[in-house]
């Protein structure tokens, strides 16, 4: 799909990658300067040449890959979910953070340097390119921008990245939001499920809700009390719950709606879709509760 | 990611963020979560659902079905408008319940009535 230049579609779809580039991009420039800081001098430069050389063509080998990878069925669902996923792991605090990377093994050649930069950056660059193909919605142009702008990032923008989200750091949850909703916008254009969700347009709302609540209960955990915590397994275990109930009715052919049920059976099966959470809710509150007290006793042991 | 968790500040970005940035993110979210509402929702149903029934949510769900398959730029600009307007209310609201406060009794400026 070939989106029209300056249009809405087009300028939101760039955005987007901008701001997907800025909190994902930039970690092979790190690698780069971690593997580097380790040889000898006059190995350096040519390391962080070669270095930057490779990740870039890992990168638009990738990006290529994730054309193609994308228009199989099922795995627009697997790259959405996966950008969920990214985006709760975005969001987590971590301490840390800085002493782990600070850490990384030591490359003692010019060989296992390179090999190290390139290797890493497949691992890491997996998440920039995923998050990419799903945000250009196929568009082979805003895929060739997006590694455009990634580059340089790579290349010499680091410095810039980290300046930016020291200062703002609602960045950083901007970069969540937009992650989450491209994670959505990719599960709903799923294939396999495009017929199913012609049929269930309000399941769309749910899956909304449910992609945010899980990408972002880093943010709102922050913001909730003790006793409020279990909200952020209460909430989507609550989503996930009622989606089954409309997945299993579409699939075994069963009445879930009370103001068509006509059997007994099928009342039982709507009280079960209702009410039939209760329960389990409160033993899971009941387990948290246990769990806190022993913690508690032990911490004041 | 690495990067950006290099940086203590970004690291624990949901506890190092401005009130300001929290309230702007948080409002491109709700609209995020209404313009999804939209696509939800078949405009058609309110069509056979009868005019009595869509002018009872002319306020409601019709402003909502506006926001359908609305674009990221289209969000963060009515995310910014409502943060705005939720901002101004927070400020505005305290000082015009303060005006409805009735003065002490002993106030120099109470008017005897």
């Amino acid at each position: 799909m070939e989106l029209e230049f300056f249009s809405a579609a087009f300028l939101s779809a760039l955005f987007a990658i901008v701001l997907i580039d800025l909190v994902l991009a930039g970690d092979n420039a790190l690698i780069i300067g971690l593997v580097a800081r380790n040889l000898p001098k006059g190995q350096q430069r040519k390391v962080i040449f070669w270095g930057t050389f490779g990740a870039i063509a890992v990168r638009a080998a990738m990006a290529i890959l994730v054309v193609y990878i994308l228009n199989v069925p099922g795995f627009m669902l697997a790259g959405g979910i996966a950008l969920v996923w990214i985006a709760r792991k975005l969001l987590t605090p971590d301490p840390d953070a800085a002493a782990q990377h600070a850490a990384q093994a030591p490359a003692v050649s010019f060989a296992a340097a390179l090999r190290t930069i390139v290797v890493a950056d497949a691992i890491m660059g997996v998440d920039n390119v995923l998050a990419i193909g799903g945000a250009a919605s196929g568009s082979i142009v805003l895929i060739v921008l997006g590694l455009a702008i990634s580059v340089p990032i790579i290349v010499w923008g680091s410095h810039l990245v980290i300046t930016l989200v020291d200062r703002y750091p609602s960045v950083i949850l901007l970069g969540g939001a937009v992650l989450a909703w491209t994670g959505y916008s990719m599960v709903v254009r799923e294939p396999l499920l495009a017929p199913w969700f012609e049929g269930h347009a309000a399941t769309r709302l749910v899956i909304a809700i449910l992609v945010f609540s899980i990408s972002l209960a880093p943010w709102y955990s922050a913001r909730l009390s003790a006793r409020m915590k279990p909200l952020i397994v209460l909430l989507p275990a609550l989503l996930i719950w009622m989606l089954a109930f409309d997945v299993a009715a579409s699939h075994w052919k069963l009445q879930v709606d009370y103001l068509l049920a006509a059997e007994s059976g099928e009342y039982l099966l709507e009280g079960l879709r209702w009410l039939g959470w209760l329960p389990l809710a409160a033993a899971f509150l009941w387990l948290h509760e246990q769990i806190m007290a022993r913690s508690r006793r032990s911490a004041r042991a | 990611m690495l990067l950006i968790h290099r940086s203590p500040r970004a690291a624990n970005a949901v506890r190092t963020v401005s009130p300001g940035g929290e309230l702007f993110v948080a409002s491109v979210v709700i609209c995020m979560i209404l313009a999804s509402f939209g696509d939800a929702v078949d405009p058609a149903l309110f069509g056979e659902a009868g005019l009595e029934f869509a002018l009872f949510d002319l306020g409601g769900e019709f402003s909502v079905l506006a926001m359908r398959h609305w674009h990221l730029l289209q969000l963060l600009l009515a995310g910014g408008i409502l943060a705005a307007g939720i901002a101004v209310l927070r400020v505005g609201a305290p000082a015009a319940f303060k005006v409805l406060r009735p003065a002490p009794c002993r106030a120099i400026d109470k008017v005897p009535i």
